[in-house]
């Protein structure tokens, strides 16, 4: 299990990182847009299309990334107050209750949408630049396994915690800067201790 | 049970599930698939192949094969994935990845301490100087980034001891930081209204106009209040024993130039083209995002390793909040077909309120959200059931927005989860009480009321800036 779940979680990075580089091209392919318009009067036809595209393509990649990361926003102030055994009990439910239904229905029906596509090799009706965009369909599908295979990975976790009564640690990763900083106060920063601390103020940490 | 009815089980299933901290995305889209499937049950349609195949007397295996295709023959599927391509494909959406690329890069650009320097030696003759300059930095730099977790932490590193060394009201130093950090999701160009565009339909750039006065508005309160009661109380902000007479103007401007005016500059280009209908907002915040770069290169500050870092924090936001969006899209579609939109509307027109009362009602349901609840989650998923009440009260969607974005200021200084607060008590001197930093946050709560309430008596500090530059 141990090993599916690193599987996965590098593969689901990889994918989340490459497509990542998606906002350096779009930021600098828009910016050449803008430049060639105001400077050149030559406006591309193409930009506005590549825009969607690749910001469409960036987030849908990186769905998966960011559920091994546990990036996705949760309510999780009542999830916070529990050990981490209830914590995993309760989510590996969730997950085939709430999670799996979704994302395999977002496979199947991509299939048939993309599918449709291809057959007639679709291009984009918003500019004349006729960009094909039954690839950027794909990207639905592409998305949809990455984060049923993640999803898996998921629930391993969740029955690893299960038996064992911790969370397994994430892998290494970038961090936001405050979570960089805050290391030393990362205690302060789950917030189920902190309301006790308004009541009784604990020890001054250190 | 009838239909509206399942869309009301539908959304109490949904805020128990939430309450359950399982990822709401995810909740979002099997809720929507799986009552969606329930709406949109059509036998008749479903099994049409396998009817007219068994009429054609198919054999077997086609027969099987048509029944079992029968299941997913539900237009459910149809709709999520057209929801969803509507998400991958909205031209509002696409400023999102590019603000937050701005935003990391700018962050990461070592600009904080220079500014913060430079302003406090700019303030020093105001009465809470360190406060007025602490305030200012994080306005400035929250506007820029658009990062309030990162302001406030950055902030509470440098400043926060700073003002503490110089024997400055731990509860005052406390509170600046909080509320100035949190700042950055009302001032445009501010990632907040591009999702709360990308929810009401109402344009972008009117949002950013209309948000502009106000968030000036705000922060001008802000700076009132520190350098009244600094004024009133000398002795919570003490003047700084060394004046620093010693600098001359001309190192003074020399400073603002280093560090104060790029940053300015910056922002009011982005903001200018954007408003002056230069560039559209993702344009303009790819321009944004690339003078980041050169401002980051300008001080030495664009490692690979940060250009990574940005990059792929970028991509986890987005993720985020994007994903956030093909959820909620699905689910509220879904709903409103269930006909839950409609029992909502009827419900609240059976309340027979006034205008007023619903909109204190609305908002008090918001500040209340806030304080379990993050921006995004409030604004992709609840704002969405009352803008179709609006019309019905006649409000303006650009108004409600305004008043919605001053209000989610509270839901990083209120507890429960009150993130600013958080931010800087996991940063600040053991000696810092949590208590304390609540205690300087409270009156900024009460500005951002007393804010809201000058706005609806005077709307026209929302709408001048619209009028001037779009004539309606």
């Amino acid at each position: 299990m141990q090993r599916y779940i690193h599987f996965a979680d590098t593969v689901s990075a990889w994918f989340g990182k490459a497509f990542a580089w998606c906002v350096v091209l779009m930021t600098l392919a828009v910016s050449y847009e803008v430049v060639v318009r105001y400077a050149f009067r030559a406006p591309t036809v193409w930009a506005f299309d590549l825009t969607y595209i690749m910001y469409g393509t960036l987030f849908m990649m990186a769905g998966a990334y960011t559920l091994s990361r546990d990036g996705h926003v949760r309510g999780d102030f009542l999830y916070r107050l529990w050990s981490e055994r209830t914590q995993a009990k309760v989510e590996l439910v969730l997950y085939f209750l709430f999670f799996f239904p979704g994302v395999l229905a977002l496979i199947f029906a991509g299939w048939k949408y993309a599918s449709r596509s291809w057959r007639y090799l679709e291009v984009s009706n918003m500019s004349p630049a006729n960009v094909p965009i039954y690839q950027f369909k794909t990207v639905i599908i592409a998305a949809g396994i990455l984060l049923v295979m993640q999803g898996i990975a998921q629930v391993f976790r969740c029955i690893i915690t299960i038996r064992t009564g911790e969370w397994p640690p994430h892998a290494q990763d970038v961090q936001e800067l405050e979570e960089i900083l805050q290391k030393e106060g990362a205690e302060a920063l789950r917030h189920g201790s902190e309301a006790v601390d308004i009541v009784e103020p604990k020890e001054p940490r250190r | 049970m009838t239909d509206p009815q399942v869309a009301v089980a539908m959304l109490g299933i949904f805020i128990f599930i939430i309450l359950l901290g399982f990822p709401i995305a995810f909740t979002l889209m099997a809720m929507g698939i799986i009552f969606g499937y329930y709406a949109y049950f059509d036998a008749d349609r479903m099994w049409m192949p396998y009817t007219r195949a068994l009429q054609q007397d198919a054999d077997t295996f086609t027969l099987i094969q048509n029944y079992i295709g029968g299941f997913f023959n539900n237009r459910v599927f149809d709709l999520f994935v057209n929801q969803t391509y509507s998400v991958m494909a909205n031209d509002v959406l696409t400023a999102v990845p590019l603000f937050l690329f701005m935003g990391y890069v700018v962050e990461r650009a070592n600009i904080v301490d220079r500014l913060f320097q430079t302003l406090s030696v700019t303030t020093r003759r105001l009465p809470g100087s360190m406060a007025v300059a602490a305030l200012i930095t994080c306005a400035l730099f929250a506007t820029a980034t658009g990062i309030v977790g990162a302001v406030v932490t950055l902030m509470g590193l440098l400043a926060f001891p700073a003002m503490l060394k110089a024997r400055y009201d731990t509860s005052l130093a406390a509170g600046v930081i909080c509320a100035g950090g949190t700042l950055g999701i009302l001032i445009p160009p501010s990632i907040m209204l591009i999702v709360y565009a990308a929810t009401s339909g109402v344009s972008i750039v009117r949002l950013y106009a209309g948000a502009l006065l106000p968030g000036f508005l705000l922060a001008g309160m802000y700076l009132v209040y520190v350098v009244i009661r600094a004024m009133l109380q000398p002795q919570l902000a003490p003047k700084p024993e060394k004046l620093g007479d010693d600098v001359t103007v001309f190192q003074v401007i020399w400073m603002l130039l280093t560090s104060f005016f790029p940053l300015a500059f910056l922002i009011v280009a982005v903001l200018g083209a954007i408003l002056f209908g230069f560039a559209t907002p993702s344009e303009a915040a790819a321009i944004g995002a690339l003078g980041g770069l050169l401002l980051a290169m300008a001080y030495r500050a664009l490692t690979w390793k940060r250009l990574q870092e940005s990059v792929y924090l970028t991509v986890k936001t987005t993720a985020m909040v994007c994903w956030l969006f093909v959820g909620s899209w699905v689910f509220a579609s879904v709903f409103s077909y269930l006909g839950g939109e409609h029992l909502v509307s009827e419900f609240v027109q059976g309340l027979d309120l006034t205008p007023l009362q619903f909109l204190l009602l609305a908002q008090l349901i918001i500040f209340l959200l806030g304080w379990p609840l993050e921006w995004s989650e409030i604004i992709i998923i609840f704002v969405p059931i009352f803008l179709p009440l609006l019309p019905m009260f006649d409000i303006d969607p650009l108004f409600f927005g305004i008043l919605i974005a001053l209000n989610l200021q509270t839901s990083f200084l209120t507890p429960p989860m009150a993130m600013s607060a958080y931010y800087l008590k996991g940063i600040a001197p053991p000696h810092v009480r949590l208590t304390q930093i609540f205690a300087g946050s409270l009156p900024y709560v009460g500005m951002v009321f007393l804010a809201m309430i000058i706005l609806y008596n005077v709307p026209a500090i929302i709408y001048y800036l619209p009028q001037l530059v779009y004539g309606r």
